[in-house]
């Protein structure tokens, strides 16, 4: 990890800290249209540049397509999340809350692939995983009881956000090359 | 490649070529420092930093991935460690920025490698020894990149260590860990690489940092998908590649001396090595981490002398208490000299390729604006 890398895992890390924080303390209920609009802009970029990445670069490359098939769901859910403006909150914070869950799930079949090929750093990556799953499954559970479900998923983004800077400090393999 | 190969064999590969004692010793401590001759050793000598050879891990993790901290990172792998195979290879249907990088797949028997060759034709030993490390780089780091990228250097799952067994070979997967503390584990196969990282541009997509040092063991055979191959498996035997390499050597520093007329790729000087070849062989299939010791033991029987133990500051002080005027004349001199020189003719070379990963040499850029 680069100097560079491992300053922008925390500076995101910080941001998802400082988001979930102020979205438990505003009441205001413009924060949700606030959190989408972000949510859809994000997903957005990542989306295109991931399909133009494909187009330009990974096209030729083994196990490319992965790329494609990320970059087309991921700007799919942007536009979703673009198009959830005159809904009812919960439907909102279900929406949040799936993304976390799924993000959860990715986490861990991640981890369970590095697991089967190398041996290491799937650990911290399983937990992770899970503890996100878990957290939004919590939500689900309590959402009707909106504070709650958002002060749990808030909860979620605390700890991803402190998973974040955790692994800008982690030493990372490096093969210097003879 | 290691110490093992770097200094102790290209000093065999001197001797047998015919150089004295005194001129393979320097030669392979030419050949071996150029992996560490890094900015941060330039600094401490207060050598010249455009003669980096090399970058340490340290500077690495801090250099920039934009294009013009990857041109830097480019001049420095491309130039002395992954030499291009091909500048003007061509591949259907992609773009130009995937064909730039696809160019900088590092193979033998190039052009270049004859380039280099000749271009340590009447320099001094130290130039010998750049070429000879570049030369022998072009077999260990075959079908990898000198340039960070994704696309290119990454590798998957289907990693087979093979082993020979009556007419074939049998085959186990390798697992890959990324814990540079410990030691490769050859006994159960278990080596560490660099973790797979998304982003094209990162540094641990630079060169085969994704393979480990499976290319640096000259006992390896393996089995394996390169990222840029198309789904084609690739089988890579280092111990006639390393043979190659041993041979290549050879046969070019007899060019350089001037008891071959010319020198051609794909010649190798087998003859030389017909007397001492089942040694040679031995070595190079032992199952270890580091073979400098029978190295040192061949060369050894080689020329009756002892070869001492690499130092890499053997020729520290003499640079360092040299007056301005008498650097050049030094050996560390000479050696930043012939860095400079070989680095500045391959990055003319891909340069003229219409190829920008490099940069411009000082030469191309004198000429663009003499225009």
């Amino acid at each position: 990890m680069t100097l560079f890398q491992r300053i922008r895992k925390i500076l995101l890390g910080i941001t998802m800290i400082l988001a979930a924080i102020l979205f438990m303390m505003v009441s205001d209920d413009d924060k949700y249209d606030v959190v989408i609009a972000v949510l859809a802009l994000g997903l957005a970029v990542q989306g295109i540049k991931d399909i133009v990445f494909y187009f330009t670069m990974a096209k030729h490359m083994v196990g490319g397509k992965i790329i494609l098939y990320q970059g087309v769901i991921v700007l799919d859910f942007a536009l979703f999340t673009g198009s959830l403006a005159n809904v009812p909150k919960v439907y909102i914070l279900l929406y949040l809350v799936g993304i976390h869950a799924f993000s959860g799930v990715v986490e861990t079949l991640r981890a369970m692939e590095a697991r089967r090929t190398v041996e290491g750093p799937w650990k911290m990556k399983l937990v992770h995983g899970i503890v996100n799953f878990a957290l939004a499954l919590m939500c689900i559970i309590y959402i009707r009881h909106t504070n709650t479900a958002i002060t749990i998923y808030c909860l979620g983004l605390i700890y991803s956000g402190v998973i974040h800077i955790i692994s800008a400090f982690r030493r990372t393999a490096f093969i210097l090359i003879d | 490649m290691q110490m093992d190969f770097h200094y102790y064999a290209t000093y065999c590969a001197a001797y047998i070529a015919g150089y004295s004692h005194e001129e393979s010793l320097d030669i392979a401590y030419s050949a071996q420092f150029v992996d560490h001759c890094s900015r941060t050793v330039l600094a401490g000598v207060k050598g010249p930093s455009e003669a980096a050879t090399t970058q340490l891990q340290l500077e690495m993790m801090d250099a920039r991935t934009d294009p013009v901290g990857l041109q830097d990172i480019t001049r420095i792998w491309a130039s002395f460690h992954f030499l291009p195979r091909d500048l003007y290879a061509e591949k259907k249907d992609c773009s130009r920025r995937y064909l730039q990088k696809y160019r900088l797949i590092c193979g033998p028997n190039s052009d270049l490698v004859a380039k280099t060759v000749k271009l340590a034709m009447d320099k001094p030993l130290q130039s010998v020894g750049i070429a000879m490390h570049v030369l022998a780089d072009t077999w260990a780091h075959s079908y990898f990149a000198g340039t960070p990228s994704l696309v290119i250097n990454n590798t998957n799952y289907v990693f087979y260590e093979l082993f020979p067994e009556d007419d074939g070979y049998t085959e186990k997967q390798i697992t890959f860990r990324h814990k540079t503390s410990t030691p490769d584990d050859l006994e159960n196969s278990i080596y560490t690489n660099s973790l797979y990282q998304r982003s094209e541009n990162t540094i641990m997509n630079l060169g085969h940092g994704r393979a480990g040092h499976l290319p640096d063991y000259s006992f390896a055979r393996y089995r394996y998908v390169p990222a840029w191959g198309g789904y084609e498996d690739i089988v890579k035997d280092n111990p006639s590649d390393y043979m190659k390499a041993f041979t290549q050597m050879i046969y070019a520093m007899k060019y350089i001396r001037g008891s071959e007329a010319s020198f051609e790729t794909g010649v190798y000087d087998n003859a030389a090595i017909e007397p001492y070849l089942d040694r040679i062989k031995e070595i190079l299939e032992k199952r270890q981490l580091i073979a400098c010791d029978d190295w040192k033991a061949f060369g050894e029987e080689l020329s009756g002398q002892s070869i001492p133990d690499y130092s890499i500051d053997t020729y520290f002080t003499e640079y360092t208490e040299s007056s301005k005027k008498d650097k050049d004349d030094t050996f560390l001199g000479k050696f930043f000299r012939g860095a400079i020189a070989h680095k500045g003719m391959v990055i003319e070379e891909i340069y003229r390729s219409k190829n920008m990963l490099a940069g411009y040499s000082r030469k191309s850029l004198k000429k663009r604006f003499m225009k």
